[in-house]
């Protein structure tokens, strides 16, 4: 599993660009899907027929990241952040964009007293002119943060944009477990979900499942003077209680606690009152939506590299498979 | 004249009668089938029966403005904004208030009585009022009562090279564009929304599109432009006279790429000039259209508005121009079948 999260953290999907990703993605489920589509706003959808209630499995594919709007005369480019990105972060890091072309960010000569901000920013391509930087990086195209991939120590990921894919990973895994056991499933890898959840509403409108579990992360709390977050690494995937988004319904509450008692594994809770994902909008959509969050603790939430423990992500698809088989409709 | 008709009715967020009724005036032809909604919105229609993709353009009626929350003992107004306007641009303009529009103008202390740290301090909502010239709150509320709405008093000019100015570019241009495209009889599913309430929060457009279930949605509006003094070109959101311009990211929208760059090759194929929207702040109707339901492909055709959601805005009667003919040129594309999603 440490290898297939690695493979999938490097993919380069900032939001907004996911469509151009999911063909080589969705590919993968040809073996089992009876059909895959990427929609209007670039979720990824792969659906499989079968018995019992519709439950719906939904990850975040996308991550932030940046967008080039101006490119200097002498090659220089400028750009605007996708989802929420500061300045101080993005200084010196290399960039990767989604045609795989790489820069690094440098800064302008800024007095020590005045306040930074991503105007003040530029992305150096190695090219002297405008010509041959348009070549590389046109105006409109994204990039995300270039940050390495690294095993840190017997259990332990670090790396970028592992918010969410190692929740995509886990949802493919669960997906493909419920779609052998013959159940009437679909996966759904939605996009601009860090830009405020965008692709989860249509999808949710669109599919109107009997069930939704949205796997995703939600920040740990468990290192040196965190901000207070009840979750540790490696103590087991959480549940979502609440977040700045949903309340989870207590019958999905209800089966959520069951199943990971009835298989025996520890679960956390998940309490996050400034938190953000699908979930809210799922919950609202039409006529409302039974939605459940599985979420995998992840310290550094919100910054280029995070870290998240395997046994949790592992602890977490069989979680989801038990869940799913326990809804009834 | 269609721009100064349209600019200087009155229509604050949620008080969209006059425009609407001007509107439906200009629109009101034997090829339109023209109704309106619970929330204000106008809907202009052609060829509903017809195959091929279900267009939506849409453009906001509704402008910024005040609201009369209170009349003080001694005749003066008290007020707050409907929309997002900047209370640092109000001191000292005159307004009209209510459908009689009675006259008023912004006041504050002046300069003379004013301590030093006064000086330095912009003026909030609470140091603010409208005189209408009333002795006392009698007289006030003889004419004006809490809850009516006002709107700048400013009146519609051309200047210079080509340019304009006016209170309500922001959207009137965008209706002016689409009056001007449901004159004309097109071979199209086409429906037009003159929208309510965009500036409160894009209510209008969330209603009509979940109502239209369009294939194709292009928001027409007045955007952002700061390409004055000290900005340096890439906090330019847009730049007056350089043509219509085409949203890369704003606060609620990653736009489809595949639709922004039909609509640049449209532009590139009809030698039309154009440029794109580089901040993300703000947004308008798409940001609610794309996530109507399923979800809807399109993007935005803007006019930059310079000193926007301010008592008089600029645009360039040549970018007016050339983003009427994008439009026109991209619903003839459309129309003979060369977008393919």
């Amino acid at each position: 599993m440490k290898n297939i999260i690695k493979q999938w953290s490097e993919m380069v999907i900032p939001a907004g660009s996911e469509a151009a990703h999911l063909p080589s993605v969705l590919a993968t489920f040809k073996d089992i899907a009876d059909s895959t589509e990427i929609d209007r706003l670039g979720n990824g959808i792969v659906r499989k027929n079968g018995v019992g209630p519709h439950v719906a499995l939904v990850a975040h594919i996308d991550e932030p990241g940046i967008m080039v709007n101006h490119i200097e005369e002498n090659g220089f480019l400028r750009f605007l952040t996708i989802g929420s990105l500061e300045a101080k972060q993005l200084i010196g890091q290399h960039v990767r964009f989604t045609n795989q072309t790489r820069g690094i960010i440098g800064c302008e000569m800024k007095d020590a007293n005045t306040s930074l901000s991503v105007d003040d920013l530029y992305i150096d391509l190695g090219v002297d002119s405008a010509e041959e930087a348009y070549h590389l990086a046109p105006i409109g195209i994204s990039a995300v943060l270039d940050v390495p991939f690294a095993e840190l120590g017997e259990h332990r990921l670090s790396g970028r944009a592992l918010d969410n894919r190692a929740g995509c990973v886990a949802a493919a895994d669960a997906f493909r477990q419920l779609a052998d056991e013959g159940r009437q499933v679909t996966l759904v890898f939605s996009a601009q979900s860090v830009v405020g959840a965008r692709g989860a509403k249509t999808a949710a409108f669109a599919l109107q499942p009997d069930l939704v579990l949205v796997i995703d992360s939600a920040p740990a709390g468990d290192m040196p003077k965190a901000k207070r977050m009840d979750l540790r690494l490696g103590h087991g995937p959480a549940l979502k209680i609440m977040d700045g988004t949903v309340i989870t319904p207590l019958r999905v509450k209800n089966v959520l606690q069951d199943a990971a008692e009835t298989l025996g594994i520890n679960i956390q809770h998940e309490v996050w009152p400034g938190g953000q994902s699908d979930a809210g909008q799922i919950h609202l959509s039409q006529a409302g939506l039974m939605v459940g969050g599985l979420s995998i603790p992840t310290r550094y939430t919100g910054q280029l590299s995070q870290v998240i423990d395997v046994r949790d992500v592992e602890s977490l698809v069989k979680w989801a498979v038990a869940a799913a088989n326990q809804w009834k409709a | 004249m269609l721009l100064k008709k349209l600019t200087e009715a009155m229509g604050p967020s949620g008080y969209e009668n006059e425009i609407r009724n001007v509107i439906r005036s200009e629109v009101t032809l034997s090829h339109n089938h023209i109704f309106t909604d619970v929330l204000g919105n106008l809907f202009v229609q052609q060829n509903q029966d017809t195959q091929g993709p279900h267009i939506m353009i849409d453009a906001h009626m509704d402008e910024i403005g005040l609201m009369i929350v209170h009349v003080e003992e001694n005749g003066l107004l008290r007020f707050r904004p409907i929309g997002g306007i900047d209370p640092r641009v109000l001191v000292s303009k005159p307004v009209v208030i209510g459908d009689s529009k009675h006259f008023g103008v912004i006041g504050s202390k002046p300069i003379h009585l004013q301590k030093p740290e006064e000086r330095r301090q912009p003026l909030g909502w609470d140091q603010l009022y409208i005189d209408i010239g009333a002795s006392s709150k009698e007289d006030a509320l003889s004419v004006v009562q809490p809850g009516d709405v006002a709107v700048f008093a400013t009146t519609y000019g051309e200047m210079g090279e080509r340019a304009a100015k006016a209170k309500s570019f922001d959207d009137r241009v965008g209706c002016a564009l689409l009056v001007e495209t449901m004159q004309k009889e097109w071979q199209l599913r086409l429906s037009g929304v003159f929208a309510v309430q965009e500036e409160v929060g894009l209510r209008g457009a969330t209603a009509a599109a979940y109502r239209l279930k369009p294939d194709i949605a292009i928001a027409l509006e007045g955007t952002v432009c700061f390409d004055v003094v000290d900005a340096p070109a890439h906090n330019q959101a847009t730049q007056l006279g350089k043509g219509p311009a085409l949203t890369l990211q704003d606060g609620l929208t990653l736009p489809d790429r595949r639709f922004t760059e039909f609509m640049i090759a449209t532009a590139e194929k009809y030698n039309i000039p154009w440029q794109y929207r580089r901040v993300k702040g703000g947004s308008n109707d798409y940001g609610a259209i794309q996530k109507a339901r399923e979800g809807v492909i399109g993007g935005a055709i803007s006019v930059p508005v310079r000193y926007i959601h301010a008592p008089a805005q600029i645009i360039s009667l040549e970018d007016y121009q050339a983003a009427l003919q994008l439009l026109t040129a991209i619903l003839t594309e459309i129309q003979e079948g060369r977008w393919h999603s």
